[in-house]
């Protein structure tokens, strides 16, 4: 367990929250267990840990997709009761409608808060050019690549005029040198457009080249092993060997930790 | 996208259809086979020009249109609608599951007796029974679409604060339509065979009743030809019906 | 019992609830006079009618057990000839893409073609016996099974056969030992649906020219104004199609014992 750090004034506040899932016949599972974390405003956080670590629940927890067992998610100082209300959110999975062309799907999120038809088309066409999509409007999500869904998913979110972005593992499913563009993308964007982001990944390498900070979250009961501020300026390398300490500093919390059946690893020569 | 087939398959495809019914109409010619119990198609052709005048024939093809085209509006309308409301309403299923399941396996076409003792021997009946016949299909499939939404969508919709009844109409629905379209194909061609069963055993117009007069009459050309009348018939009809799902579903999904 | 116990209970109890209240509302109904016996039997009636279709018969004496063993007997004699034909013709035909192609608009017509339009040819082929029944369920299972084998065949997916040739299989064991067992799921289902049109086909063609059988049965009854008879074999024949349904799941367990059910929650 992690001592909070307290911020000034944070935009995301996970106050002692825990999660437990009961199932019939078996022990309690502490998904999440009495988890403290303060995001401040315009911080790109990165949630790291094996599949089943309990990231994916927190970033639920926080969207207010998942109620919690115990404990307060307050988002802008406002308990967190339940999903939309500016928590904008992108997923693994492609959550488009299929049945809108990607502009129509993205002018959806504006119109559904308020804007009116022609505005939330100019909009969509905006947030088109920044995804660097500006012809493929009209297309079906069928007819586009999976970089370029998810492109279209981060314009969606965007549509919303969030006060915060989350992102469950969203190039999770692209192939590794899509995957780096999408994060180079997703950068630039983020640059342009501003906003606080807590992005989970079981990849300690996209978490270096993404966050200012990486939460390190372990499995059964689900807590924080380590947090790590990366000052590095972006755009990071991906050769960049100032990182390999870090990296071996989380893989190893992450190996020592989930690997308990096993002797101690032999330090590297 | 299905892929065309190629040219030389095609070409096959028409040869073997023309090899067929020239081997049928030298059959009956020549005598191999008695033209008494199947006669040739050019027999069947002049039988049906001869006897069957383009108005009565246009009659009855008419009236069977009009049956089908009323049960399985009928058919969708209905099942459409109670299916999605099962399939968004767990309460609602619950209550309505045990008629669904009891009245399910019967066969459209054991309700016939019944519907005539209710609506007599006229329209209704037959349009009652086309309408079970394509119900069901329609029904299931769009109860099963409905429960089987991606909960994926439904998270985000919920994430861009689309809830109640705007998350049913604007996502829900919308997600269903190609499994509802799916159905719509089969209940169609259910009820196509249910029309014409209908028309065999209870009724005194349509295709079905063509066949039934023909063979009484003795005129088996004109019972041949009405039979390859109903294939063909059907066949417009579904691909007219599948034309029109995958200009509106189709455009977005694979259907 | 447990929470949980009481909540299962509570989901089986509803929809025997709901089901024992609609019947006696509908006894009540009757019995009130709202609507006529004649057009709406009440429960009562109903079950009256079953023992005496047991017991008596129905029309001249007719055993229900009789009209039964008969449809059952058409059903089954057609379905198996129809299996029997399509299985290997199916098979045949979907592994060789020329003849596919050839004869695939014969099937799609065949299948279009409403099998009781044929009944008129088939009697003037067969006679009123029990040969034409046999051969208009024999048709129209006979093209349906026809196509879903000619699909089956050719849904195999290809990365199984590529795997058998790098293990030096030869051609009669990749057919034998690969495609047909790869095939066979697909088949069942279309052994399904076949069973299903020939279901539907007996029901219509016991109606018209004979006195025994289910759809006869039910027929006869309406002639007689005798609603009651009509319902009690309306129940009786969704009950056999549930019977040949379920006769047909224990076979597919049977032949396919590598396909592990998912329990979906079917609708």
């Amino acid at each position: 367990m992690t001592k909070p750090v307290r911020l000034d004034n944070p935009v995301i506040e996970i106050v002692d929250v825990s999660k437990r899932y009961q199932t019939e016949g078996a022990t309690a599972v502490n998904v999440l267990d009495h988890i403290n974390l303060s995001i401040r405003e315009n911080e790109f956080v990165v949630l790291l840990g094996r599949s089943g670590c309990g990231k994916t629940t927190l970033l639920n927890v926080i969207a207010g997709l998942t109620p919690v067992s115990e404990g307060e998610v307050r988002v802008n100082g406002e308990r967190v009761a339940g999903p939309g209300k500016g928590k904008g959110m992108v997923f693994q999975q492609n959550a488009l409608f299929p049945w809108l062309t990607a502009k129509r799907n993205i002018a959806f999120a504006a119109i559904n808060r308020g804007l009116t038809r022609k505005l939330a088309d100019n909009l969509a066409s905006d947030l088109l050019n920044l995804v660097d999509l500006a012809g493929a409007g009209d297309k079906y999500p069928f007819e586009l690549s999976g970089g370029m869904q998810q492109r279209v998913a981060i314009a969606r979110a965007l549509a919303l005029d969030p006060k915060i972005l989350l992102m469950d593992e969203p190039f999770g499913a692209l192939d590794e040198l899509t995957r780096n563009e999408m994060q180079d993308e997703l950068l630039r964007v983020w640059s342009a457009r501003r906003k606080t982001l807590v992005f989970v990944t079981h990849s300690i390498w996209e978490g270096l080249m993404l966050a200012d900070r990486v939460i390190v979250m372990s499995p059964r009961p689900g807590q924080i092993l380590l947090e790590r501020r990366i000052e590095l300026p972006r755009p990071r390398s991906r050769t960049d060997l100032t990182l390999l300490a870090t990296y071996d500093e989380i893989w190893a919390a992450l190996d020592h930790k989930t690997l308990t059946a096993m002797p101690a690893r032999k330090a590297a020569s | 996208m299905r892929p065309r087939a190629r040219l030389s398959e095609r070409l096959a495809g028409m040869l073997s259809v023309i090899v067929m019914l020239t081997i049928w109409e030298l059959a009956s010619r020549f005598g191999w086979q008695d033209p008494q119990i199947l006669p040739a198609p050019s027999e069947a052709l002049l039988a049906a020009a001869r006897l069957l005048g383009p108005w009565d024939l246009a009659q009855h093809v008419g009236i069977s249109l009009f049956r089908i085209l009323a049960g399985f509006g009928l058919a969708a309308v209905v099942g459409v609608s109670l299916g999605i409301v099962l399939g968004w309403s767990p309460l609602a299923a619950r209550c309505l599951r045990p008629f669904v399941e009891v009245l399910r396996p019967i066969p459209p076409l054991a309700w016939l007796p019944l519907a005539i003792i209710w609506f007599g021997l006229g329209e209704p009946s037959k349009v009652f029974v086309i309408f079970l016949g394509a119900f069901f299909p329609i029904f299931t499939s769009a109860w099963r679409g409905m429960t089987m939404v991606s909960p994926t969508l439904i998270r985000a919709a919920q994430t861009m604060d689309v809830d109640g009844a705007r998350l049913l109409w604007q996502v829900a629905i919308p997600a269903t339509l190609p499994d509802i379209a799916a159905g719509l194909r089969v209940g169609f061609g259910l009820a196509f065979g249910i029309l014409v069963a209908a028309e065999l055993i209870a009724a005194k117009s349509g295709m079905g009743y063509l066949i039934m007069e023909a063979r009484q009459l003795g005129q088996l050309g004109i019972a041949i030809f009405g039979i390859f009348l109903i294939g063909v018939v059907n066949l417009v009809a579904d691909h007219q019906l599948a034309r029109a799902v995958r200009a509106t579903v189709g455009r977005w999904s694979n259907v | 019992m447990t929470h949980r116990g009481y909540r299962r209970l509570g989901d089986a109890a509803v929809p025997g609830v709901i089901l024992i209240a609609f019947v006696a509302g509908w006894e009540a109904v009757v019995a009130l006079g709202w609507v006529r016996p004649i057009q709406v039997p009440p429960p009562s009636r109903i079950v009256a009618s079953a023992l005496e279709l047991a017991l008596d018969g129905f029309p001249a004496g007719t055993l229900l057990g009789e009209h039964v063993g008969i449809t059952f007997l058409r059903i089954l004699t057609g379905y198996a000839l129809a299996l029997a034909l399509a299985m290997p013709l199916g098979l045949l035909i979907g592994s060789n893409r020329t003849l596919d192609a050839a004869t695939a608009p014969i099937v799609t017509f065949c299948r279009s073609v409403a099998t009781l339009s044929l009944l008129p040819l088939a009697v003037v082929w067969f006679g009123v016996g029990e040969a034409s029944k046999v051969f208009l369920i024999g048709y129209g299972c006979f093209w349906v099974m026809l196509s879903n084998t000619i699909a089956a065949i050719k849904l195999v997916d290809p990365v199984l056969i590529s795997a058998a040739r790098t293990m030096d299989t030869p051609p009669a064991h990749i057919f034998f030992k690969v495609a047909l067992p790869a095939a066979l799921p697909r088949m069942v289902a279309g052994a399904r649906v076949a069973l299903g049109v020939g279901f539907m086909v007996i029901v219509g063609a016991e109606m018209i020219g004979t006195t025994r059988g289910l759809g006869a049965l039910i027929m006869e009854a309406r002639t007689f104004y005798r609603s009651d008879i009509t319902v009690v074999g309306m129940f009786v024949i969704g009950a056999i199609g549930l019977a040949l349904s379920w006769g047909l799941t224990c076979a597919e367990a049977w032949l396919l014992p590598w396909e592990r059910r998912q329990q979906e929650r079917d609708p």
